[in-house]
This record gives C-alpha cells, sequence and structure tokens, in this order.
C-alpha cells in the first residue's frame, strides 16, 4: 500500500498548508489597513525578531526563563521519583496515595498561581515553585505506575535464584519501570515548561512570558508576534526531539 | 531429599470472607532422584506446596527439610524453580538471562558462559543463545526455562506446570525431552500439574491431591523405568494408571466445580 | 503484608486529609508570624461572607462556569468534526496529524495576550482560550477512535454484507464516538485550565478582579476560600464527566 511516492505528498500537503498560511497573512496585510493593530505585516514581525535577537533581549528573557524551568524540573523530578517509588514500597501505600494523587493532578493547578504569588512574590521563586508543584504530579503519578507494573512473576523468579534486595532492584525492578517512568518525565518536563511560561504571562518581573504580556499590554503588536514566534520554533524543535528519542528508543 | 511434615497454609484476603485454607496438614517424603508428581484439580493447593517446599512461602504450620536442613525462604544452592511462564527478563539476552542465574546464586566466575552453552545444547537451543526473549516462542521459552533450572545445578528441582502455557503438540515433545534429559542427571524432582497423561508419562510417583483445602488423597506408583519413550502412553500399564487416576479425581473435581458454581452465585 | 480493607484504605486517606489541616491550623495559628499564612479556620470564616457571600464573586463564579460550558461544547463539537475531516482520508491523516500534534505541543499560554487582544476583555476571550486548550485532546481522540477499529469488527460487518456506508454509520462512528468519550475528562481539565488561565490574565473583571483584588490587598484568607471554592467545582465537574465516561463505555469490558 505505501507507494514511494507518498512521503513526498505527505511533506508537500503539510508544507504548502504553511505556505498557504503564510501567504494569506501577507497578502491581507497588503490590502487591507485594519488589521494592522492585530495583524501586523510579516515583514515588521520578522524585523523585530531580528531585533529582539540582536538586541540581546531574547536572551535575557530567555535565560531567564529556561533557569526558571530548569530549577523547576530538577526539583519536580527528585521529589517526583522518590515518592514515587517510595510509595510502591507496599500495595497498601498506592492505594491510598495513588487516587489522591490522581485527583489532585486532575484539578487545573492554575488555580493556585495566585497563591504562589502572594507566598513567594513576583520574582522567580513563585514561577519555580508552581512549575515544580504542577509537573511534580504525572512524574510521580508514572513512577508509581511503572515500579507498580513491574511483574511479580520476574521478582519471584529472580528471589528463588537467591537475588539479593540490589540485584533485585538492579535487574528486574529498574528496567521494568523506565519505560513508564520515562514517560511521566517527558510530560512532566512540558508540563514545567508550559507552567513556567503560564505563570509568567499571568504575573512576573521578567522573563519571556513577562515580555509577551508587556507587548500585549503596550500594544505592540508586530514585537508580541516576534516573541511567540520565538517560542513557538523552540517548542516545535522539543517536541520532534521528544519525538526522535521515543521512536528510536521504541524501535529498541 | 525432601521431608514435608505436617504443612498447612491459609491465605488471609482483604476482607474476613476471602480467608482461604489452602492445605491441611500435608506430609510427605521424596526420596532422592524421585519424581514426583503433585496433581488435583484447579485450586487444590499444589502451586502453593511447590512453592512452600522452593521457599517462596512460609507455612504457617508445620515443617519442610531439603537436604535435612529445613527451608525458610529461598535456597538457590539446592533448589531450582521452574515457573508456569517463562521468567527469562525480557531486557536481557538469553545467555545474560543464564549469567545472572548463576550471579544470583554467587557464581560470578568465567565459568558461566560454558555452562550456559552447555545447558542451552541440552535442549537444542544454542543458536538462540543471544536473542531475546520476546524473538521466541512460548515452546522455545520454556525449553529455555527449564535449561537455566538445570543449568544452576541443584539438587532439587521444582516444576510448577511449567508447560501449561503451550499447546498439546509441544506438550508432548517437551515432556519426552523432559523425561530424558532427566533420567541422565538424577536430580529429586517435583512437577506440578494437572494434566493425567503428563503425570502417568513423567512420574516415578504420582500424588493426587483432593479438593481444597488440599490434602493428599492418595500416591500412585509408576514402576515403568526412565528414560520413557512415547510408545510408553500406548501400553497397557499407562492406561490403567490414567484410569485409576481420574476415578480417583473424578469426585474432586465434581467439588470443585459446585464450589466454583456457589461462589458465582453468591457474588450474584 | 496483609492488604487492608477497602473501608480501612478509605479511613486512612481520610485521617491523612484531616491530620493535613489540623498541621496546617497549628502552623498558621500558633507558629508563622507572616501575615501571608492563613490557617483553615481563617478561610473557613472568610469565605461567607466575605468572599462567597459577595454577590459580585458569586456572578463571577457563575459566568466562569457559563464560559466553561460553551467552551467545553464547542471543543467537543468542533473538535470531533476536524477531527474526522482529518482522519477520514489516510494522506490527510498522516499529513495533518504531526501538524495537529505539534500545535497541541505548543505552551498555549503566549498566545493569550494575543487572544485578549484579539477577543476583548469579556467573555469571549475566555471562552476562545478555553477552546483552544479542550479542542486538542478531542480531535486526537476522534482521530485515534477512527483509526483503532478493531479489524475484526469491520471484517465481520463486511462478511454479513454491510457497506462501506454502514460500516461507517454502525461500526467505525460508534466506536469514535466512545473513544471520544473516554477522553472527555481531559477535554475538561484542559478547557478549565484555559477559561481559568484566562480569567486569572484578564484582572479587569471576573474571578480575575478578585483575585487581583486579594493578593494585593494581602488577603490570603479569601483568595484560598475563592481558589478552593474552583478547585472543589473542578473536582465536581470532574466527577460529573467521569460518570458520563462511565455510563457511556459500561459495554466495555
Amino acid at each position: 500500500m505505501a507507494m514511494p511516492r507518498e512521503p513526498v505528498l505527505i511533506r508537500s500537503i503539510q508544507f504548502g498548508l504553511v505556505a498557504i498560511l503564510f501567504g494569506t497573512w501577507w497578502f491581507v496585510t497588503q490590502s487591507s489597513q485594519k488589521l494592522m493593530l492585530l495583524l501586523p505585516r510579516p515583514e515588521l514581525v520578522w524585523r523585530e525578531m531580528q531585533l529582539l535577537w540582536s538586541s540581546g533581549r531574547l536572551w535575557a528573557a530567555a535565560t531567564i526563563t529556561v533557569t526558571e524551568i530548569v530549577k523547576a524540573y530538577v526539583i519536580a523530578v527528585v521529589a517526583g521519583i522518590l515518592v514515587g517509588f517510595l510509595v510502591t514500597r507496599s500495595k497498601n501505600l498506592v492505594r491510598i496515595f495513588e487516587p489522591m494523587l490522581a485527583g489532585m493532578f486532575a484539578i487545573p493547578l492554575t488555580l493556585f498561581f495566585p497563591l504562589f504569588v502572594v507566598f513567594f512574590g513576583i520574582g522567580p521563586d513563585s514561577k519555580i515553585a508552581y512549575a515544580a508543584t504542577y509537573s511534580f504530579f504525572p512524574i510521580a503519578l508514572n513512577t508509581i505506575a511503572g515500579f507498580s507494573s513491574v511483574d511479580e512473576l520476574y521478582l519471584r523468579a529472580v528471589r528463588s535464584m537467591g537475588a539479593s534486595s540490589i540485584q533485585q532492584f538492579r535487574h528486574v525492578y529498574l528496567p521494568g519501570a523506565l519505560p513508564v517512568t520515562l514517560t511521566g518525565l517527558r510530560i512532566g518536563f512540558f508540563i514545567c515548561i508550559a507552567s513556567v511560561l503560564g505563570g509568567e504571562t499571568l504575573a512576573a518581573a521578567a522573563g519571556v512570558g513577562k515580555s509577551i504580556a508587556l507587548s500585549a499590554e503596550l500594544m505592540e503588536t508586530a514585537r508580541l508576534y516576534a516573541w511567540i514566534a520565538f517560542v513557538v520554533l523552540a517548542s516545535v524543535v522539543l517536541n520532534l526531539l521528544a519525538l526522535a528519542a521515543e521512536t528510536r528508543s521504541e524501535r529498541e | 531429599m525432601i521431608s514435608i511434615d505436617h504443612v498447612s497454609m491459609t491465605f488471609v484476603g482483604r476482607e474476613a470472607s476471602q480467608t482461604v485454607v489452602a492445605l491441611d496438614d500435608v506430609s510427605l517424603k521424596i526420596r532422592q532422584g524421585e519424581f514426583v508428581c503433585l496433581l488435583g484439580p484447579s485450586g487444590c493447593g499444589k502451586s502453593t506446596l511447590l512453592a512452600i517446599i522452593g521457599g517462596m512461602l512460609r507455612a504457617i504450620a508445620g515443617t519442610v527439610n531439603v537436604d535435612r536442613a529445613p527451608v525458610n525462604g529461598p535456597r538457590p544452592n539446592d533448589i531450582a524453580y521452574v515457573f508456569q511462564e517463562s521468567t527469562l527478563l525480557p531486557w536481557y539476552t538469553v545467555l545474560d538471562n543464564f549469567r545472572l542465574a548463576l550471579k544470583f546464586q554467587g557464581i560470578d566466575d568465567t565459568s558461566w558462559r560454558d555452562r550456559a552453552m552447555h545447558a542451552l545444547s541440552a535442549v537444542d537451543m544454542t543458536q538462540f543463545a543471544n536473542h531475546y526473549p520476546k524473538q521466541l516462542s512460548g515452546g522455545m521459552k520454556q525449553r529455555i526455562n527449564l535449561a537455566r533450572g538445570l543449568c544452576v545445578g541443584t539438587n532439587v528441582l521444582l516444576l510448577d506446570e511449567p508447560f501449561a502455557a503451550l499447546d498439546e503438540q509441544t506438550r508432548m515433545v517437551l515432556g519426552e525431552d523432559l523425561s530424558m534429559l532427566l533420567a541422565r542427571t538424577g536430580k529429586t524432582i517435583v512437577f506440578v500439574t494437572h494434566s493425567l497423561a503428563e503425570a502417568v508419562f513423567l512420574a516415578d510417583r504420582i500424588v493426587v491431591m483432593t479438593a481444597r483445602p488440599g490434602k493428599i488423597k492418595a500416591e500412585i506408583n509408576v514402576p515403568h523405568p526412565h528414560p520413557r519413550s512415547p510408545d510408553f502412553m500406548l501400553a497397557p500399564e499407562f492406561g490403567k494408571i490414567r484410569n485409576e487416576l481420574y476415578a480417583i479425581l473424578r469426585d474432586e473435581i465434581r467439588a470443585t466445580v459446585a464450589r466454583m458454581r456457589e461462589a458465582r452465585d453468591a457474588r450474584g | 503484608m496483609t492488604e487492608m480493607s477497602n473501608t480501612h484504605v478509605r479511613l486512612v486517606r481520610l485521617a491523612l486529609i484531616v491530620g493535613l489541616i489540623a498541621i496546617w491550623e497549628f502552623y498558621a495559628r500558633f507558629i508563622s508570624t507572616s501575615s501571608l499564612i492563613a490557617g483553615p479556620s481563617d478561610v473557613a470564616m472568610a469565605w461567607w461572607p466575605k468572599v462567597m457571600g459577595e454577590p459580585r464573586v458569586r456572578t463571577a463564579v457563575g459566568i466562569t462556569l457559563i464560559e466553561l460550558a460553551v467552551a467545553f461544547a464547542m471543543s467537543v463539537v468542533f473538535g470531533m468534526l476536524i477531527g474526522i475531516l482529518i482522519g477520514l482520508t489516510n494522506i490527510g491523516r498522516r499529513s495533518m496529524y504531526p501538524i495537529v500534534l505539534l500545535l497541541y505541543g505548543i505552551p498555549q499560554a503566549i498566545i493569550l495576550p494575543l487572544f485578549v487582544l484579539v477577543f476583548g476583555l469579556g467573555p469571549a476571550s475566555k471562552i476562545a482560550f478555553g477552546f483552544s486548550h479542550g479542542i486538542f485532546p478531542v480531535i486526537v481522540n476522534t482521530i485515534a477512535g477512527m483509526r483503532n477499529v478493531s479489524p475484526h469488527l469491520l471484517a465481520g460487518s463486511a462478511a454479513m454484507g454491510a457497506s462501506r456506508a454502514q460500516q461507517v454509520r454502525y461500526v467505525i462512528f460508534p466506536h469514535m464516538v466512545t473513544t471520544v468519550f473516554a477522553g472527555l475528562r481531559l477535554a475538561m481539565t484542559l478547557t478549565l485550565l484555559g477559561v481559568i488561565l484566562a480569567e486569572i490574565f484578564v484582572s479587569q473583571g471576573g474571578i480575575g478582579f478578585f483575585t487581583l483584588l486579594y493578593s494585593e490587598t494581602f488577603n490570603p484568607a479569601a483568595l484560598m476560600a475563592l481558589v478552593l471554592t474552583l478547585a472543589l467545582m473542578a473536582i465536581a465537574l470532574n466527577e460529573l464527566v467521569r460518570l458520563v465516561e462511565a455510563r457511556f463505555s459500561r459495554w466495555k469490558d
């Protein structure tokens, strides 16, 4: 069924769509003046992008944002895996805690962001705390799922052969739990990014989200689009990398 | 030799109604080099008894001695255990699985590779040494599991319905190979099954258990010498023993089915 | 290790929650000197009349719920439509689905200010933002539901003489709908996320006005009261959707 031409056709459709999108954008802004405020000309947006890059403002804001993301993620990973692993030490613990964690994750934790701002102020700490809290959940939940899913059968077999606790952990638990746990780490990562950016947009002193909110407030739409473009590009690259990593690990 | 003295076992469930008496005062002596089959209807406790012999479970009453030492937990140097489903770790190759089995036993020198290949050749699986378990069929995996059980060089080999998940033809072939293999090693073997034919073909002695709570109902000897060829299944001796087993078991099977129906109706 | 009975588990959970609230109260009342920490008793006292007793707060919460309902309904309807259009053809799916996934992966907080610029400070921007969040899981589930119909079912119906149109109507479409329903909770959570994010961002009115007010007047008790009320509503909504999901999945094993 797969003809050799198909991937080419698919790529053409995809690039075609993107081209149509940009084409329409360019065309609309050429002819109509009315949308100028909401939809600036592509050339203007491109110029702003170059300006942000060369003036260093992009890097200044990005540094702040990325630092927040990294700090929050590290906290979430350490806490999430630790808690997740400890909970799976007993079936009773899993039955008590897993539904609680799952329930808390189901609430949009964005609701609690204003509380973080009240406690931690408007600086980076509130974003780090908020993002760490939010991404903690999928990591912990997936770690629990991963370690719970290790087949008892393998543990019994390995124990019957005389494996020590450390050997059981290294040769059965860890490899068995790894796939699901890694998925949790991936989900947690993207939630961390979204949370930091969300927090910065809502209330921050600096950072990419803040710059976006500020340019909107000042009605500097070309610059707003420029910022958005950078984030979209970064996000697309990250997603493609994550996809590539996933397909490669699946192949093994 | 294996000595089982007045072993009883109860499983406590989450709710009081789920408590189950699996074994009720079971005693049995197994000689060195003997091949014993534990046979009985589903839920009669035969797998539980095997797990207790192997140190995977602790009985709430009674003792088990293997080679004159009590069994309080797994004894990897004396007892090898082969499970119903393949326990080859899926994230290692066949060969690495053997290496690990020996490492868990405490053997960490360079002899592992020869021992592993030797065991694999006994079951005709050397060409799959570097394969991953998921690349192998069920029958192949169980051969390898068997080989792993032999490779660790224990006196006692416990097998918990190792062929249950396989189709009948594979079972027959593996059963023959098992008979030949084990005749040469002189190990003491305890084999759990609920197949009558399998029990008669393989065992020196068949221990028939009652429906839950499990007790020993009868012991039948099969005096035919090992190794046994498939022709043994056509011999009149075979049919006679098999029919005898069926007669003994029939009531127990009926009782088990009746209890299952009762439980199902109670659940509504 | 013996397993606890179900009631036992629930009791332990309850005890944990009560214990945490007690520790919180103790800390807030006796240990913390900061005016930024409010204990459960302060929150409870602030709840009525200061927060939910205030009619403007109630109106804001009510409007939020309406925005949520509209955004959610739109997500489901348009999500299924777009999903069907994309999943209808092999080419369509293989070319469009990756684009959908890439869009899904963009942190949407960055387009929130743009949405507000375009749609204004009223309910429209909140509905739009909730819609843009909730539509993606619906699209993804619709496409998945169309793809993973069991080939056995298709073969069986074909053997009984069903035409392609009949297969679509009686096999593929119902299967797709159940898959969408299975993902309804996620759609609801995300839609709510979008609406709340937009509400908090637009601090000129709605819930955002009050969160800002309570923050700036250093009134953590009132803020917590409001937030917890919304959180409880979110839980209730989640449960509701889960019940709907369960009702529609009764045939599943």
